[in-house]
């Protein structure tokens, strides 16, 4: 545990000072212009979760601090039609003539054409959250965190939980969302690579599809198939809250530990009664400002969405577009850093 | 057309869903700027077009009294299908070939089962529902193919006659053809034949079980050259693809006028049906109204499509008998 925070407390060092540094260099960053005009489209995996009401929420923010004369939509598709409906709305905003549509990616590379054909008839896409994972057809995607540090700090916080040692199993969102499977992929690397995690052995990935019901069952399957389950990661908002349920519904917090990625706001109480111990995220509002921004300053000719730009975010600050390490040809913004939460922080940030 | 003639037809169902497209078509040009432009139109249809490729053989199906709910997981098998052969270095046009056999053959396994063992189609299809998807996703895993050849990509993309992709002019082709054979031809009649009654149909020297094999056939291989557009429109395929999409061709052909039991129905009823559901998409999609009220919205005309029908046939009974009384 000690190790951990450590970890986190020098890596939040870490992070400030890198951006003490780039602040430096940003002396010619573009500043937005307020008062422009520009029709955006904020465009989640789905409707109905919390965390994409969040990011909106940010955007909402962001839209009124610029004056934007131009519109804000948020609209999604249903969870169960989550891939066709995506790639509907992405066209139907491409007839609409839209500037930029601001994607969460749910479609894997599915969504790769309708994209390039908004960009072919002048409607921009930049991807948050999720990017779509070839880079075709985005215009640039901004990365929430870099996506290796997400791999290490899932893996140290499943090493902590498990006391050192032990089997791990992850329970994830759908198979193709871009974002848990870059994450679990830097996960598994970091467990190869780091000597400190020989003894945690993965056992198993499940899917629980980001749905409530599907992932409680899956992370009772996950402890009914593996007698010696020490962990189970959910680096996702909505499986970790299923899974820490089900723990605590079953009696078995004591012999599992829930772990992952999710919102202090759903996670107080499975923090405080030792269900989920600790776990991760960054803030979702912070998420939908600058993804705003970064849109905004596109759309208005601010900025082209090339390497090397850098602009002013409002009140997050000065960022820069940079290669994406983990998408060859692709660009991000990243935004950085994360908060582990345990029951020392929880209960505070989940007011 | 006379004025009696045009009130005779707005009494049909027919009529009904063309009053019913006329007011979405009109809300539509009325509220949404774009809906009239040339690459709208062509999403519109693009977006369904493999459903509704689907739905024209569906008719055939349901109006001879079976069901096949295997048709989604058949393109989804064949969407995979391709993706494994295509991206492992086989020709594409063979492996479009084989997918097509895949389909047929996936149709003889159901026709085989309801057309000789006499399994109900509900159970049979069910079954294969669930095996072709299994297939599917013993094929994927959780994998994603792309990377297919561009000439294949670009067949789900590019115009080919005009404005309009190839799905579309197939759909097309297929819909004015599939009309005259159930509406102008001894194949058609005989399917609503056997849709009324089987049993009088064999007895009256129709060969059920042959056309029964037929229409299976056929819908396997449609199924699977849908599911190869679907590959094609999303350059990607995946083990989930096409996944629920029976219960909305299903949904349209019903709304279309035809009876579930079977021995009616008519192809201008299910064009009807098809255009309402799509226009209705298209316009709620363009006035930003979100996922969760479009099912809703379109879930309420389901309903009323299915209650109003029944409530009329109620009333004008009820009407005929207390004429008969006073």
């Amino acid at each position: 545990m000690l190790k951990l925070k450590t970890v986190v407390k020098l890596g939040c060092v870490a992070a400030l000072a890198s951006t003490l540094m780039a602040g430096a260099a940003f002396a010619d960053a573009v500043k937005a212009a307020p008062g422009g005009t520009a029709n955006l489209v904020l465009l989640p995996k789905f409707l109905g979760i919390l965390p994409f009401d969040q990011a909106n929420r940010g955007a909402e923010e962001a839209h009124k601090e610029l004056g934007n004369k131009g519109t804000l939509q948020y609209i999604g598709p249903t969870p169960e039609n989550s891939v066709a409906g995506q790639i509907e709305m992405l066209t139907t905003a491409t007839t609409q003539k839209q500037n930029v549509v601001m994607l969460s990616n749910n479609a894997g590379d599915q969504i790769a054409a309708a994209a390039e054909a908004a960009q072919a008839a002048g409607t921009k896409v930049v991807t948050w959250d999720s990017p779509i994972p070839s880079g075709k057809g985005e215009s640039v995607f901004v990365a929430q965190v870099d996506f290796g540090s997400i791999g290490v700090v899932l893996a140290d916080m499943a090493l902590s939980e498990a006391g050192g040692a032990g089997e791990i199993a992850i329970l994830s969102a759908t198979p193709d969302a871009a974002n848990q499977n870059a994450w679990i992929e830097a996960m598994k690397k970091a467990l190869s690579t780091d000597a400190k995690y020989k003894d945690l052995k993965l056992v198993d990935v499940v899917y629980g599809d980001d749905q409530s019901e599907k992932s409680y069952n899956a992370a009772l399957a996950l402890v009914d198939k593996h007698k010696d389950l020490k962990v189970i990661v959910a680096p996702t908002t909505v499986g970790i809250a299923a899974a820490s349920k089900a723990m605590q519904d079953e009696k078995l917090c004591d012999k599992v530990k829930i772990s992952g990625l999710g919102l202090p706001a759903e996670m107080v109480s499975y923090t405080m009664n030792g269900c989920a111990p600790e776990f991760a995220l960054w803030s979702f509002v912070d998420l939908g400002y600058l993804t705003y921004y970064t849109s905004y300053l596109l759309a208005t000719g601010g900025i082209k969405g090339e390497i090397g730009e850098e602009f002013e975010a409002g009140r997050m600050g000065k960022f820069k577009i940079e290669e994406d390490p983990g998408r060859k040809g692709a660009k991000r913004v990243l935004m950085g850093p994360f908060t582990v939460y345990n029951k020392d922080n929880v209960e505070a940030a989940s007011k | 057309m006379s004025i009696t003639r045009i009130t005779a037809f707005l009494k049909t169902w027919e009529g009904l869903l063309a009053v019913i497209l006329a007011v979405i078509l009109a809300l539509n040009v009325a509220l949404a700027p774009e809906f009239l432009s040339v690459q709208n139109q062509i999403n519109l249809f693009q977006l369904s077009i493999e459903k509704i490729i689907v739905a024209l053989v569906m008719t055939f199906i349901i109006i001879s009294a079976e069901i096949d709910l295997s048709v989604a997981s058949v393109m989804g098998l064949s969407a995979c299908l391709f993706g494994v052969l295509a991206t492992g270095g086989m020709p594409g046009a063979l492996a479009i070939l084989l997918c097509l056999l895949m389909g047929a053959a996936a149709g003889a396994f159901n026709a085989f089962w309801i057309a000789y063992l006499r399994i109900p189609s509900l159970v049979v299809t069910l079954a294969m529902l669930i095996m072709f998807r299994g297939l599917a996703r013993v094929l994927l895993e959780d994998r994603g193919l792309s990377n297919f050849p561009e000439w294949f990509n670009a067949l789900g993309r590019d115009a080919v006659i005009g404005p309009l992709p190839l799905a579309l002019v197939v759909f097309l082709i297929m819909l004015v053809i599939l009309w005259i054979v159930l509406h102008r031809t001894g194949f058609g009649r005989q399917v609503f034949v056997i849709g009324n009654n089987a049993e009088v149909a064999r007895y009256s020297g129709v060969r059920v079980a042959r056309i029964r094999t037929a229409l299976f056939i056929m819908s396997g291989v449609v199924a699977a050259m849908a599911g190869l557009f679907y590959a094609a429109r999303l350059a990607s395929v995946r083990g989930d693809a096409a996944t629920g999409f029976e219960l909305d061709i299903i949904t349209m052909v019903l709304l279309g006028g035809v009876s579930v039991f079977g021995g009616r129905g008519s192809m201008l009823g299910v064009l009807l049906s098809i255009l309402i559901v799509l226009n209705l998409r298209n316009g709620m999609s363009l006035l930003n109204i979100t996922g969760h009220i479009q099912t809703g919205i379109i879930g309420l005309l389901l309903i009323g499509s299915v209650l109003v029908p029944n409530l009329l046939q109620d009333f004008q009974a009820r009407s005929a008998k207390q004429a008969r009384k006073a």
